[in-house]
C-alpha cells in the first residue's frame, strides 16, 4: 500500500490540521493516450483544507492527472474511479466539473484572439454561478470583483481589455491562471507547473495570490517538479510520481530530500509499491 | 416601356426576350447591349473547366429557367406586400437614404427622399437627366467583356442607383441600397438584373450599403453590377450585406477605381444565398490609393459561397489589405481566390492578403488559393491562408472554466467573425452587423447541435 495521504491514516498530524472529509478520492486510476497507457493505477485522498504536491520527472505523468481530473477528452481512462464529494467526477463534462469546483491552472494557458479577459471571466463566472442556481453578476458588481483579485496579484487592469492570454508573457500567463481561480474559487485547485517560467519576484505573487486562497473549504493540488515553488506553498503531503505511479508519499521534507538527492534513489521504491 | 409579360424561358431565349424589351434605350446604350448579348451569346455560363470557375459548378444556373422580373412583378399592392414582408432585413433604425428595389423595379414610395447636395437617383432617371455622366462611365468599369454574368446583366439590367457625390461633399448619412427579391407572379424563378453605378468627387465621403435580401424558395438569379469610380483623396465605406434565400444564385460584379490617395473600406458579408459568387474588383490607379477589402462568410447546409477578388496595382505607391474569413457547417463549401496584380512600373507597391477559414463540420469544405501576378521589383507582397475545426484546445479550455461546450463553440466562432466586423469604421453599421452576426451564429451552432 503505497497511500500515506489516505485520511486517518497519515503517519503524523500535519499542521494541526484535522481532516473531516476527504474532497477527492482517487482509486487505482488509469487512462492511457492513444493505445498507451500513462496512468497506470494511481491511488489519492485528498481532504478539505490539505494541500498536497505532486512532484515526479518529466514524463512522469502528472499533467496527465491533472488533465483527466479535469476533464481533457484526449486522455481514455481505461480503469479505477474518482470521487469529488462522493461525486463520479469521470462521469462530468469538463464545465459540469468546473460547477463542482474543480480548477486546473494550465501548464501552458491558450491563447484566444478576440475574446476580451474581462468577457471571458465573466462568463466563466456566471456559468459557474448559473451552475449552483445564483443570479449572474451585473457588470458592476463583476468588476467589482475582478479588480480586488488583480490587486491582489498585482496585475494591472489593462489585462481585462486584451484577448485572453494572447501576446501574455510566460509569466503573465501564469499569473492570469491564478486570477481565474482567485475569482472562481474553486474546492478543489489544481496548479500544473504554475512555476516554471516565473522569476523569483513573479513566484511570490503567485504563492501569495494562492496561499490567500488556502482554507479549510479548500484544497490545493500542487503539480511541479521542483521543490522551490513549495517553499512558498507549504504542503502537507508529498507524493513523488514515476511511470505513472505514485511510488512514495511523505511530508513537506520529502521534497527537500529530492531535491537533494533526485529522483534515482527511489528506484528501489519503485519494486516496493 | 411596357410591362411586357414574359414567359417562362432560358436564358438563352431571354436575351432575346432583352432585345426587344429595350428597344427605347439611348442608341449608344442599345449599342452597349447589343455588344453584350453577342457577347453571352458567345461565351455562354462558365463551366469549371475555366481556371476562373474551377471550384464553382454554374450548372444550376445553367438549367433554370427563369423568367426576367418586370414592373408586373412588383405591383401595387405585392409591391408593398413585399416589402412590409422584408422589412426586417432593411437597416432601418440606421437612418440612411434608402433606394429600394423591389425585384429589381424601384419603389419610389417606399423610398426617403433624396438628399440636398449629392444625386441619388435610379440610373434610368439618371440616363434621362445627365446622359453623358452615365455614358462616360457605364459598362467602362466592369469587365463585361470577360464573363458571361455581367455581359448578361449589361444586355438586360433592368435599373439599378445612381450616385454622384460631387467633389468635396461629405454626404451626412449612409446611403443603402435596399434590393429585395421574392418569386415571380407564377412562382417562377425570376432574373434580377440592377445595374448601379457610384461617382464619388474627389475629396468626397461616403458610407455606402447594398442590401440584397430575399425570403421565398423561389431560385431567383440575382446578378447585379456595381461600378463605382473614386475621385483624388475620396473616400468610401462599402458594406454588401448579402441575405438572400437558401435557394437563392448570386452573382455578383463589384468594379471600383480608386484615384491618387483615394481609399475605399469595404466589408463583404455573406449570410446567405444557395450559391453565391462575388467578384470584387479593384483598380488602385493612383499613388498612395489604398484598399482595404474584408470579407466574412458564414455558411450551413449546402450553401456555396465564392468570393473572388482581384487587387489591380496600376501605379507606383498604392496599398492593399486583404481578410476575407469563412465559417462553415453543415455541408456548405467556401471558395476564396486572391488575385494580386502588381503592373510594370506599380513600384513600392504594399499587398497583403490572409484567408482564415474554420470548418464547423467533417463535411464543409473549402478551396482557398493566392494567385501572384508581380511585374514590379520593389514591392511588398504577402499572402497567408489557414483552414481547419476549431481549436480543441480553445474549447477545453473554455469549458474547463464552466463554459459549455455549445457556448464555449459560439464564443470562439464569435470571436473569429467579431475580428472581420470590428473593421467596419461607421459605427452604427458596424454595431448593427455585430448583432446580426451574433444571432446567426447562435442559429449556427442550434442547430448543429440540434442534428
Ligand atoms: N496527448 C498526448 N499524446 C501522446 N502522448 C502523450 C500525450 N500527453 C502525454 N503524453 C505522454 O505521456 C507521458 C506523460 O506526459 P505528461 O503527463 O505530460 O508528463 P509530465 O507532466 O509529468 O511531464 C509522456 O511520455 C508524454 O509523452
Ligand atoms: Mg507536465
Amino acid at each position: 500500500m503505497n497511500i500515506v495521504a489516505r485520511c486517518g491514516a497519515a503517519p503524523r498530524t500535519l499542521n494541526n490540521k484535522e481532516c473531516l472529509m476527504s474532497l477527492l478520492e482517487i482509486k487505482n486510476l488509469r487512462a492511457a493516450v492513444g493505445g498507451r497507457e500513462i496512468l497506470k493505477g494511481i491511488n489519492l485522498t485528498i481532504g478539505t483544507g490539505q494541500v498536497h504536491a505532486i512532484m515526479g520527472p518529466n514524463g512522469s505523468g502528472k499533467s496527465t492527472l491533472a488533465s483527466v481530473l479535469a476533464g481533457r477528452e484526449t486522455y481514455e481512462v481505461t480503469g479505477g474511479r474518482v470521487l469529488l464529494n462522493g461525486k463520479n467526477l469521470l462521469e462530468l463534462a469538463p464545465e459540469e466539473r468546473a460547477g463542482e469546483g474543480v480548477f486546473m491552472a494550465f501548464q501552458y494557458p491558450v491563447e484566444i484572439p478576440g475574446v476580451s479577459t474581462s468577457y471571458f471571466l465573466k462568463t466563466a463566472l456566471n456559468a459557474i454561478r448559473k451552475y449552483h442556481a445564483q443570479d449572474e453578476l451585473d457588470a458592476m458588481d463583476f468588476l467589482q470583483r475582478i479588480k480586488d483579485k488583480m490587486k491582489l496579484l498585482q496585475m494591472d487592469q489593462s489585462f481585462l481589455n486584451r484577448s485572453v492570454n494572447e501576446g501574455f508573457s510566460g509569466g503573465e500567463k501564469k499569473r492570469n491562471e491564478i486570477l481565474q481561480m482567485a475569482l472562481l474559487e474553486p474546492r478543489l485547485a489544481i496548479m500544473d507547473e504554475t512555476d516554471s517560467g516565473l522569476d523569483i519576484d513573479a513566484l511570490k505573487i503567485v504563492a501569495d495570490g494562492v496561499n490567500a486562497l488556502r482554507g479549510p473549504e479548500r484544497a490545493i493540488l500542487v503539480v511541479t517538479h521542483y521543490q522551490r515553488l513549495l517553499n512558498y506553498i507549504v504542503p502537507d503531503f508529498v507524493h513523488v510520481l514515476r511511470d505513472g505511479k505514485i511510488i512514495k508519499s511523505g511530508d513537506r521534507n520529502l521534497a527537500l530530500e529530492l531535491e537533494e538527492r533526485g529522483y534515482s534513489w527511489l528506484d528501489g521504491a519503485t519494486a516496493a509499491a | 416601356m411596357t410591362p411586357a409579360a414574359t414567359p417562362a424561358v432560358s436564358l438563352e431565349e431571354l436575351a432575346r426576350w432583352f432585345e426587344r424589351e429595350h428597344s427605347l434605350d439611348a442608341p449608344w446604350l442599345a449599342e452597349m447591349r447589343r455588344h453584350a448579348l453577342a457577347h453571352f451569346r458567345d461565351v455562354g455560363f462558365p463551366t469549371t473547366r475555366q481556371e476562373e470557375w474551377r471550384w464553382t459548378n454554374v450548372a444550376p444556373i445553367a438549367h433554370t429557367r427563369f423568367q426576367s422580373a418586370s414592373p408586373a412583378d412588383s405591383v401595387e399592392p405585392l409591391r408593398r406586400e413585399i416589402f412590409h414582408r422584408m422589412a426586417p432585413y432593411a437597416p432601418r433604425s440606421l437612418g440612411g437614404y434608402e433606394i429600394v428595389f423591389i425585384n429589381g423595379v424601384h419603389a419610389p414610395e417606399l423610398s426617403t427622399a433624396p438628399a440636398p447636395a449629392i444625386q441619388i437617383t435610379t440610373l434610368r432617371n439618371a440616363m434621362a437627366r445627365h446622359g453623358e455622366m452615365v455614358r462616360a462611365h457605364l459598362g467602362r468599369e466592369a469587365l463585361w467583356e470577360q464573363n458571361g454574368f455581367a455581359a448578361l446583366n449589361t444586355a438586360g439590367f433592368q435599373d439599378g442607383a445612381f450616385i454622384h457625390v460631387p467633389d468635396g461633399v461629405v454626404v451626412d448619412k449612409p446611403i443603402h441600397l435596399l434590393f429585395f427579391t421574392t418569386a415571380g407572379r407564377a412562382g417562377t424563378p425570376l432574373l434580377v438584373q440592377p445595374r448601379n453605378l457610384v461617382l464619388i468627387g474627389a475629396g468626397a465621403r461616403l458610407v455606402l450599403a447594398c442590401v440584397y435580401a430575399g425570403q421565398d424558395a423561389a431560385a431567383a438569379l440575382t446578378n447585379p453590377v456595381l461600378e463605382m469610380v473614386l475621385g483624388e483623396a475620396a473616400q468610401v465605406e462599402l458594406v454588401k450585406l448579402q441575405r438572400e434565400s437558401d435557394s437563392a444564385f448570386h452573382v455578383a460584379h463589384e468594379a471600383v477605381r480608386l484615384r491618387a490617395a483615394a481609399n475605399l473600406l469595404s466589408l463583404t458579408l455573406n449570410l446567405g444565398g444557395g450559391l453565391v459568387r462575388n467578384n470584387l474588383s479593384v483598380r488602385l490607379d493612383g499613388p498612395g490609393a489604398q484598399a482595404t477589402l474584408n470579407g466574412l462568410t458564414l455558411a450551413a447546409a449546402r450553401r456555396h459561397v465564392d468570393n473572388h477578388t482581384l487587387l489591380d496595382h496600376a501605379c507606383a505607391n498604392s496599398t492593399s489589405h486583404e481578410l476575407y474569413k469563412y465559417l462553415l457547417a453543415g455541408r456548405a463549401g467556401g471558395v476564396f481566390r486572391g488575385k494580386i496584380l502588381v503592373r510594370p512600373g506599380a513600384q513600392k507597391t504594399d499587398a497583403r492578403q490572409t484567408s482564415k477559414t474554420i470548418l464547423l463540420s467533417d463535411e464543409a469544405s473549402m478551396n482557398s488559393q493566392p494567385q501572384l501576378e508581380i511585374y514590379a521589383d520593389d514591392v511588398k507582397c504577402t499572402h497567408g491562408s489557414t483552414t481547419g475545426p476549431l481549436d480543441d484546445e480553445q474549447i477545453f479550455y473554455l469549458r474547463s472554466r464552466g463554459i459549455a461546450a455549445v457556448q464555449a463553440r459560439t464564443l470562439l466562432t464569435y470571436a473569429f467573425a467579431g475580428d472581420v466586423l470590428q473593421r467596419v469604421r461607421y459605427a452604427p453599421w458596424r454595431q448593427y452587423l455585430e448583432a446580426l452576426v451574433a444571432g446567426e451564429l447562435n442559429r449556427l451552432h442550434i442547430e448543429k447541435t440540434s442534428t
